[in-house]
Parts: C-alpha cells; structure tokens; sequence
C-alpha cells in the first residue's frame, strides 16, 4: 500500500499538527500498543461483541408491538416497498421480564433472566437495507468506504492490556459481507487490525468416529514453535534487522512497521495463547453453565473463550452467531433455532462475568446490521428493514433494565430516540472513556472519526 | 498547511465556517433538513421527491417541479416554508407526518429573511442523483460508451502527467533495474526472476516483457486472477459443502485460454454459450463445453426441497456472477425490487433470469443426505492422451449397480401403489407411515449413490471423461416477474432480454435460452461496460489499485474513475486491439508511469495525493499469497514447473467435503504438494492454509480485489508453518556448499547482494553455531523467506 512519510518526515508533519494519538500510535509501535489513558474515566475497559449476522426480526425478539399483533393480516401501508404486503405479528409471544418489566421474546428464557441487567435499544436505524453495506457500517461507520473497525479504533485509543496477545481478536468471522474489512484498520496502523482466530472444524458425528475433538477452542494453527525458544528469538532478531534495514533504504513503511510488530506479538503469543484457548483448565461446572459438551455448543465455547480472553486482557473480542438471522421465509422455525442456539451461552457470559465482578467494566453488545419488516415476505418470513431494529448491551456503564428509544406503532421505524449507527458507535467510545470527536487519525489532511460527522452519545443509556 | 482543493472541499463539507449565518444554519437549519427532508430529498438517499433535492445551496435554490424551495429574503416566495407550515394543503411537508414545532418553522422563517445564508455551496460536492431509471442511467458515466479522448497522442504517461501537473506533482524517477524486474516477474508470472544481472539491463526490458508474455508460467498467474473473478471453486461450499471432482478441467481451461491470448470477447462467449458455439472438432468442442463450468461451479442451496426454488436461486446466482464478473454490476439486486442505486428493474432481472431458467446446469452431485438436487454431468468427447482422473469399475460391478438400481425402483413403485391402494380403499395406514418414510428416504439416498457411479463409466465399467457445465434446456420459457422475489407471487411473463439502460440490439430467439445473445450481448461494441471492467481489471493486478478502486462495482455506489479519458482510452484501445489481454498487459508495463519508482517526492505526494490516486510512483505491494508460496519454492529449488494432472479432489472417494476428516493420507493443510499454488485445491471454507493466512479471493465472491492483511497469524505461519519449514531446509541445501552462501541466499530471495550491515547480521546469526551445522542455516534461510522484503514488491 502506500508509503507515506520517512521517520523524519513524519516528525515534522506531527509537530505540525497531527492528533495526540497518532503521536503515541508511533510512540508506543515499539512496545506493541501498550496501555493508553482513555480521555476521561472509562465506564468499560474493554467490549464482547456478540454479531447476529442477517439481521435479527426485532418484532418478534425485543420490540412489542400491541398494534402489530391486533393488525396481523391486514395489509400494510409503509411505502413503496411494502406495496401489498400483509402486517405479520411476532411468530412467538414476548413477554415481560424482571423487575423492569422488560419485553423480551420467550424464545430466549436464560437470557430474560439477565433482563435486569439488559440495555435494549429499540429505535436504532441503519442507511442501507443490503447486507454487505450494513454490515459493513455496523462495524465502521461507513458503507461506502473501506474504513477502519470499531474494534481497531478501539484499540487505537485505548491500547491493549496484555502484550502477549493481540488487544481486537475476532472468532470464526463471517467471510462474507465485506470479510476481512469487518475487522480491518483500513488507515490506522497496522497493529490494530483484528486478529481473525477460528475455521472451518470437523462435524460432530466425524469427530466422534475420528475421537477427535471438534474444536479444542477455534483451531490455532502453527502455535507451536518450529525451533528451541533461543534460536527463535534469534531468528526474529534477524528478521527484525532486515526489514529495519529495509525501512532505511526505502523510508518508514506502515506494512512494513506492522510486520515488525507482527512478529514480535507472534513470539509473544506463543507462550501466551495455547493457556487462553485451551478450555481443559475450566472446571466443570463452567462449561455445563455454558452448555459445553452438548451438541453443536461452538458457539458456547466461543463465549467461554470471549470471557476468557477478556479476562487475560484483550481489549475487544467479537464473535459471529453460529446461524445466519436473514429470515426470508419459515421465520417461525428457524427464529426458534437461532435462538436456541445462543441463548443459554450468551445467558451464560453474562452469569460468568458478574460472578467475577467483570460486568461492571466489559461492555457486551448484542446486534446485527438491521432488523426485519413488521411485515410478511413469502407468507412465514420477513425482508431486511433498516429503518428501526433492536440491539442490546449490558454491563460496562449501560443502565441495566431499561428499554431505551421506540419504533413507530408496528415497528417499522425508528420514531423515539432514534439511535443511528453513528451515535451508537459514539455511545460506545464514550462508555470506553473515548470522546468520538477526539478520537481522530490524520489521513491525507484530514482528521477521520469513526463517527464521520456527526454522532451523539445517548446520554439516556448511561449507568 | 497547505490545502488542496479537494481538502477545501472536505472541511467545508465538515466545519461551518465561522460567521453567524453559517452557525446558525448548522445548529438549527440543517438538523431539521437532515432529519426530516433528506430521506425523499437529497443525494445519500438517492431520492429526490417532485424533482426537489434540498442538500446542497444550489439544489434548495433552484428547488423542484413548482418552483424555488427557498428564495432568499423572501419568506412568502419559499415553497419550503409554505410546505412546512401546512398553509397550502395541497404541499403539506413532511407527508404523513405531524407538522414541525412552531420553534423550527421560526427558525426556518428568520433564517430566509436574513439571506439564507447556507454554507453548503459549491465547494460541497456536487449533488448527485442516483441513476435509477432508463433516462438518467444513460447519464451516468459508465452506462454511457467510452469516447476516445481528444488528447491520446502521449499515451498513458501522458494522461497520468496531466493530472499529475494539475496538482502540482512530477513523476518519481524510474526504479532500479533490480527492482523493476523482480517488480515485472511476480506481476507477470508470479515468479521472482531466477538470474537477473544480464536481463535487468534497460536495453533488455521489452524483450523481457515479451518472454515473460510468452512462459507458459503467465497463464498460471493471470488465470488466476481470472479464477477470483469467477469465484472458481472445486465444491460446493454453503449448508452442502459436496465436492466438484471435475472443475479442475475449467482450471485448466482458463490457464491455457489465458496462455493463448484467446480474444477477451471471445474468451467471455466461451465460457457463457460455448455450449452454443460451433466447434471444428472434437477437441474443440470439448474445450467449449468445459468453459461453461463458469456457470456451474457457484454455491448453491443443495438441500432446497422445492424444485422451481433451487432452479430459480441457481438461475439467480448464475445472473449475478456473470454480471458482477463482466459488468461490475449488481443487477441481481433487482431480484426483489427495483435497483435503488442503479438503472436495473426488475424486468431487467427476469429478463436476464429466463435465460438461466432456459438453462440446464451440470454439476455433478448426486442425491444424498446432504443434497436434494441431481446435478449430472456433460459427457466430454474422447479424445487421444485425454487425462480421465476418476476411476473405472469391473464391468460386473456395472451389471450389479444396474440390477439395484432396478430394484430399488421397484421397491418405490410397489409402496406408492401400496399407498395408493390403501387410499382408494379408505383404509388407514398411518401407523406405518413412519415405516413407510424411512424405507423412501433409503431408497432415495441409495439410488443417487448408483445413479452418481453410473454415471462416471460407460456399460464396460470404463471411466468416462466428464466436466461440469451448462447445456440450453429443453423447455425455453420465459420468466415470470415475481413480486418480491417471491415464487408464490408471479406478476406476469418477461420476454428473455437485456437490461434496458444499456442500448444494444440483440434479442433472445424462441428456440435457445439466448446465452448465446446474452454473449454477443455483452461483447457488443457497444455495451459501455465489459472493456472498461476488464481493462480496469488488470490495471488493479499491475499497480494494486484499479482506475475505479470498486473494481467489481461500476455502479452509483461504487466509485468513479481516478482518469476517466484513461479509462476510456484503454477500452477503446483494448477493443480496437482484437481484445488481447497481452497486448493490452505490454502496454501498460512497457509505460513509464509503470516503471517508475516506489520511492520519490513521497512527503509532497502524501499531502497533495495521500492514495496515490494519481500514480507519482510506483505502490509497494504485498505479494498474493500463491506468489509468496510459489517464490518460496522457487527459492529452494523445490518447485515443480510441470502441471499438476488433474487435482487433489478429482482424487477423493465420495464427495462430502466433511469426510475428508476421515482421510489420513491428506496433509490437513491440504499443501504440501510442489506445484504452483494454482493447482492446489480450492475447496469452499477449507483453504490450504498458506492462501487462507494471505488473503486469498474468497470463492463464494467475485472478487477482482483480494483484501491485503497483516496480523500475527501470518507471522507464526511464516514462522511455524510445515510448508516453510521445508522450504528453509531445502534453500539451506542448496546454498551449504557455495563458499559465498549469504550472498547466494540473498540474491536467491532479493535477487540483490547483501549490504555490509546485512552481512554482519547473517554472520552475527551464523556465528551461534558451527559452520556446518545445516539446521542453523535452514533458520537463517528461515529468516529470509520470512522478512519483509521477500513478500513485497517495491
């Protein structure tokens, strides 16, 4: 990619007027991001981004709709797309939840016992109906433009808190959707680019023939070490001197420095990282809290792992739900088993964190890229709606049992509170300590954001 | 600092300037128009109700179909105001919604009598429409036929020095003859040179470029960039991953296409009607049938239930690769509605849709547990010394496989005339239902079994020579439009054609499902797309980004072009050329803007162009992840130049992607082998590891721009990994005799001597053990193939 400045180059562009942070991006490049002071006191040290890829039907997990339910049949009239369309009440019941009262789907029964400790936003809202530029703009912001992660700006501010792992560590990412830009640093420095961990793993029934485990935690490959310790970190001290040597000959090279820093993470990692994946050393009772053991439990493990990298210190950690929530048609069954599959793990992080007195100061955020018309498609599904949907969060400074913003009286749109992705994103910055319009990277002349130009942090959500 | 024009335009756009009217406008006009007015009224919405667009000064100014939306200092005269203060019913805004508090219109009103100041002038950029219909996509630039510029005489140097001195910038001085030809040989046959002192000579280089044309290690590279853009892949990926054990043949096509020159044109009807092409003889009619694996190899739904479902998905992805990979187009966004971006109706869709319908597609999977749709398979004339990898059977076993077939079919009739007698009856058999379901299912899973052996040999038991493909159906019909996308929703027939904006005249005939004029279609002279797709295409592989960085988007949501006469003038020249890639590959190199170095007047150009839009120098690239392997075994005298027969798939029993598990002879990185990294096999979410860790093209995508990533991963592959290792050990054994072995290691992987710093590094390394200890030479060969420099072309 693009060479920009020599060394001194850079220099003397700082000292003209590049943000704070890029000087100590720079400043601490030898030391591999170390811990950076947020702009004020963070609420949330570090975030679980739980994705629900597809697009989860807001109506009929979050957002109760009385009038959705008392019109179901009855033909909609929500503009040009939904020309002739039938209204579609919520396929199961919801019901309320906790102290707060909070509607919650009864699909989901472990979670709605944490619905005192859920933040659900109602009246988020998105610019595009199509999956990829959603999805996209979920993670940066943007979907027009390849731009840097919320887990790389994350990291970016905040730095990481354990050396020896990568600080933005993302499980068994989906490829599709834009792929590898869904955790990319675009044009922060190399370093804060997601570190993709996971792959394809063996089916149940073959692991069972094979007496192979499934997934020992996602596969790690190449963990182990070719050579003796003492070889190897000669081998990366030559490896070192070259490219530096090669920096000084052709100038300072972004690629190039995040392949320095690269290596160094990767010698680190190796003693650090098997000890992380490795859920043998969790005692029993954890993994049946998460359901660990039974049948297709990969995402219980990931949420195991979530908490497990948490714990060692990595600053955010997103995992991808295991099914796909693009329900086009038969939303009844396959709502019920998506939910099935997440709920008692995701019930289980959120159980596993308080226990440790982690909640307090992880941020876990439930979403997908958009959510689903009050109205049917193919007679049992729904079609992409990016005009209101619900996320969640909880922990890290949110207001627990709150229901926050309101869509319009069958759940089409956003109508109280609306929080675009843009204010979202600055929410989230703000809970980590972060002030979004502070949070800036000079790029070609000009001071980028995460939240472009606009953005604003939903004061009514904080704890 | 300094800025530029474009910088202006930015913060502009950002920042309010600093007198009253402006901040007045930015904390109490604009949030009202943005929240309120922008959804049916400005340019990121695409809409702009009545004609009206109210996001720019001069959009609001000149207002829409009745007139000026805001005249300056006349409150009465500004149809904004009326509209929102509902004094006209019949221009009430917003519709449908409850009128604005008193305080907005206020401030709306106050802010029209003081001038309207509105800072969002014509530095801002300029307003665009989407093109959404016929009319306005013909204004749009790509859907209109490039022109040949006026000014072409300097060629493409002289294009990119024009911009270059429009913004004050010089060219960066040409590279070292080193770097140029390590720079030319990875981007031509993804090899590093192997000799370099006396070809590296200037005088040389045209020469250089026509050889390295003419290796048939040329179709190998730039077939596979032809292969991310068809989404080649040897199963089938998705809920089903079910291998395709005879793709490999469309591989094989496309390398030697690639190698031949084929005409681009040609090359595209080929691998979409070549079914449908004459051919002089067997040999060629073999080779036109193995090109329409292009529309057989996509993921598809396998274990879809409903028939006309998985006809239509199939029909749908078919369309959506062929006009991704061609056009740059996502006209299969039509599918549900009209394309809100883009010129393309849905009538356009099930226009294009009918013809894949009228389609039969070969794929070979046969019915099982994981699959409901028999894919079948072409049957390929024989032909002398052809490669048949599958295997053949006793003529005996043939008989066997027969008599159960039989009887299996026998079996399902006896139990459906069981049934049917049962209900003419009225009796009840309910209670066997379960019996009765489980027998069916047996029966199903075992005969496509059968049926798929059969298949593969003929009544001797002699393995057939088969690909996967496309042929006509034999009922052409007509698409209906679906409402929705839904298949119980049909709204009426559309006649199999093309999509309107682009004006063509070619029309779909009675008897053929018209991939034959979808071809011709688009080949057409006149389609403003394919060339400039395809010219751009390759100018992304020879400097790492394409004039249109969107190169598999060409529409409104993609972005336009760096040098749109460059542009032009590459497709009007690639097709006046006869549309040789080769020709059009040596222009480009043969430039100077392509020779020039990475290096230059980089602190300027970082301001000015921090992108290198506009080409000062040269991009430094990383390396694609077949040619990092395939340098890596060029370097250790490992590699093997020859083909690979057919491919590790065609080579596995079954065809469950997740029995491969059960296979202990498979390395589980699936590499290992010594052939260039395009023969190694492509299996959907189960890449060999060295491509997944380098970001190879995801083959469930048309991907014309592999993304480039760095992380840790990458590093304890290069550190760790099995593969490199081997490479290490085979490079220390070839360099260990030579008295000179550092410099001999360093102009294997650099193609360059050590400096005196590097030199005293390697000898600092080398000193931890004894001269002949091979182990501690293989690390330090290690460490070569792991730096930087190895991946990376300056």
């Amino acid at each position: 990619m693009n060479t920009i400045f020599s060394r001194r180059e850079m220099l003397t562009t700082m000292s003209s007027g590049i943000g704070w942070l890029a000087f100590s991006a720079l400043a601490h490049a030898r030391s591999g991001l170390a811990s950076k002071e947020p702009h004020f006191p963070a609420r949330a040290k570090r975030v679980i981004f739980l994705t629900m890829r597809g697009g989860p039907s807001h109506v009929d997990l979050f957002d109760y709709k009385p009038e959705l339910i008392k019109r179901d049949g009855k033909t909609a009239s929500l503009g040009r797309d939904s020309a002739g369309a039938k209204l579609f009440g919520p396929v199961h019941p919801l019901k309320q939840f906790g102290k707060s009262g909070q509607w919650m789907t009864t699909l989901y029964p472990q979670l709605a016992q944490h619905a005192d400790d859920l933040c659900i936003i109602n009246s988020m809202h998105t610019d595009l109906p199509n999956h990829a530029q959603a999805f996209g703009q979920m993670h940066s912001g943007s979907f027009q433009f390849v731009r840097p992660s919320i887990g790389a700006w994350t990291l970016y501010g905040l730095g990481t808190e354990n050396e020896n792992l990568p600080g933005f560590i993302t499980l068994n990412p989906p490829a599709d959707n834009g792929g590898a830009q869904n955790y990319g640093s675009s044009f922060l420095p190399a370093i804060c680019q997601g570190t993709r961990i996971g792959g394809s793993q063996l089916p149940e029934l073959y692991a069972a023939l094979l007496k192979k485990d499934v997934a020992p935690g996602p596969p790690m490959k190449n963990i182990v070490p070719a050579v003796s310790s003492d070889l190897q970190r000669a081998q990366i001290d030559l490896i070192r001197g070259l490219n530096e040597r090669k920096m000084e000959r052709d100038g300072v090279d972004p690629e190039i420095e995040g392949a320095i820093e690269s290596f160094e993470l990767a010698f680190r990692m190796q003693s650090e990282v098997p000890g992380v994946l490795d859920l043998r050393s969790e005692p029993e009772h954890i993994l049946k809290l998460y359901g660990i053991g039974q049948a297709k439990d990969q995402f219980a493990r990931q949420c195991l792992l979530a908490r497990r990298m948490a714990e060692a210190g990595v600053r955010f950690i997103e995992i991808a739900s295991p099914g796909n929530w693009d329900h086009h048609n038969r939303l009844r069954e396959l709502l019920a088993t998506n939910c099935a599959a997440t709920d008692q793990p995701i019930a289980a992080l959120l159980t596993d964190l308080k226990a440790r007195g982690m909640l307090k100061d992880t941020l876990v955020v439930w979403a997908g890229e958009f959510g689903r018309t009050p109205y049917a498609q193919s007679g049992d599904g729904r079609d992409h709606n990016h005009k209101g949907y619900s996320i969640w969060m909880a922990g890290g400074g949110v207001k627990g049992g709150l229901t926050y913003g309101a869509t319009d009286e069958v759940g089409h749109k956003a109508a109280l509170n609306p929080m675009h992705i843009h204010d979202w994103h600055a929410t989230i910055l703000h809970l980590l300590g972060l002030d979004h319009t502070r949070l800036t990277y000079n790029y070609g002349g000009r001071d980028f954001r995460l939240t472009n130009v606009s953005g604003e942090v939903a004061r009514g959500i904080l704890a | 600092m300094k800025l530029t024009r474009t910088l202006w335009a930015l913060l502009v756009a950002v920042h309010a300037s600093g007198d009253d009217g402006a901040s007045f406008f930015e904390s109490k006009i604009r949030p009202v128009l943005v929240k309120h007015c922008y959804e049916c009224h400005s340019a990121e919405s695409g809409k702009s109700k009545g004609g009206l667009m109210l996001d720019t000064k001069a959009a609001i100014r000149a207002g829409g179909d009745t007139g000026p939306a805001v005249v300056p200092g006349d409150a009465a005269k500004s149809l904004l105001l009326t509209a929102i203060k509902h004094s006209d019913p019949d221009l009430e805004m917003p519709p449908k919604e409850p009128k604005l508090p008193d305080a907005f219109i206020a401030d709306f009103e106050a802010w029209i009598k003081s001038g309207a100041d509105d800072p969002r002038d014509s530095a801002t950029k300029v307003a665009e429409r989407a093109p959404v219909d016929v009319k306005s996509g013909r204004e749009f630039w790509s859907y209109k036929r490039p022109m040949m510029p006026k000014q072409a005489s300097g060629g493409i140097d002289g294009f990119i020095r024009e911009k270059l001195a429009e913004t004050g910038l010089k060219p960066a001085p040409p590279a070292e003859p080193r770097v140029l030809m390590r720079r030319l040989y990875f981007d031509l046959i993804g090899l590093p040179p192997s000799d370099f002192s006396e070809k590296s000579a200037p005088a040389n280089y045209e020469k250089q470029v026509d050889e390295l044309l003419q290796s048939p290690r040329f179709g190998e590279r730039w077939g596979r960039h032809w292969l991310d853009v068809v989404r080649y892949a040897e199963s089938n990926g998705r809920e089903s991953n079910l291998t395709f054990p005879h793709a490999w043949r469309f591989r094989d096509y496309v390398i030697d296409a690639v190698n031949a020159d084929v005409p681009f044109d040609r090359f595209i009807s080929e691998q979409i009607a070549g079914d449908l092409l004459p051919a002089k003889d067997d040999a060629e009619r073999a080779r036109l049938l193995i090109a329409t694996g292009f529309l057989a190899i996509g993921p598809k739904g396998l274990n879809e239930q409903n028939k006309a479902q998985f006809a239509a998905d199939v029909a749908d992805e078919q369309l959506d690769a062929v006009t991704r990979a061609v056009l740059a187009s996502s006209i299969a966004c039509a599918r549900c509605h009209d394309h809100k971006t883009d010129p393309f109706s849905m009538e356009d869709y099930y226009g294009l849709a009918g013809i894949f319908k009228s389609t039969q597609t070969f794929y070979g999977n046969w019915v099982d547990s994981e699959n409901n749709n028999q894919g079948h398979l072409i049957r390929l004339p024989e032909l002398p010394g052809q490669l048949i990898p599958n295997k053949s059977i006793p003529a005996e076993r043939v008989k066997q496989l027969k008599a159960e077939l039989a009887k299996l079919n026998q079996e399902e009739k006896d139990q459906k005339a069981y049934a049917e007698k049962a209900r003419e009856e009225g009796r009840d058999i309910t209670g066997e239902f379960y019996k009765m379901l489980q027998t069916a299912i047996r029966i199903i899973w075992t005969r496509g079994g059968i049926e798929g052996q059969l298949e593969r040999v003929d009544d001797q038991g002699r393995a057939l020579p088969l690909c996967v493909g496309v042929k006509d159906n034999k009922l052409i019909l007509d698409s209906q439009l679906y409402d929705r996308g839904e298949l119980a929703h049909p709204v009426k027939a559309v006649a199999r054609g093309f999509p309107q904006v682009l004006e063509i005249k070619v029309a779909a005939p009675k008897e053929q499902s018209g991939r034959l004029e979808l071809a011709l279609w688009l080949t057409s002279r006149d389609n403003p797309l394919t060339a400039r797709v395809m010219v751009n295409r390759v100018w992304r592989h020879l400097f790492g980004a394409g004039l249109v960085r969107t190169v598999d988007n060409f529409g409104f949501s993609g972005e336009r072009p760096s040098h749109p006469e460059l542009l032009d003038y590459l497709a009007i020249r690639f097709m006046d050329g006869g549309w040789s890639v080769k020709e059009l590959i040596k222009e480009i190199v043969m430039s100077e803007t392509y020779r020039q170095a990475s290096g230059g007047q980089r602190a300027k150009s970082a301001e000015a162009d921090p992108e290198n839009r506009l080409l000062s120098h040269a991009n430094k690239r990383r390396l694609d992840a077949e040619v990092i392997r395939d340098s890596m075994l060029a370097v250790s005298g490992l590699l093997d130049e020859s083909r690979r027969p057919g491919s590790l798939v065609a080579e596995l029993d079954g065809q469950s992607v997740s029995l491969m598990g059960f296979n202990t002879k498979l390395p589980s990185d699936l590499d290992g082998s010594h052939h260039r990294s395009v023969y190694l096999p492509v299996i959907r979410d189960h890449l060999p590891d060295v491509l997944e860790q380098f970001d190879v093209a995801n083959p469930n995508l048309v991907t014309g721009d592999r993304d480039v990533t760095n992380v840790p991963l990458q590093a304890l592959y290069l550190l760790n990994g099995s593969f490199v290792q081997e490479q290490a050990a085979a490079l220390a054994k070839r360099i260990q005799a030579s008295p000179h072995r550092v410099n001999l290691a360093f102009q294997l992987c650099f193609n360059r001597m050590p400096d005196e710093e590097e030199v005293a590094l390697a000898e600092k390394f080398l000193r931890q053990g004894s001269a002949d200890d091979l182990k501690l030479l293989a690390a330090f060969c290690h460490s070569l193939l792991a730096s930087a420099e190895f991946r990376f072309a300056d």
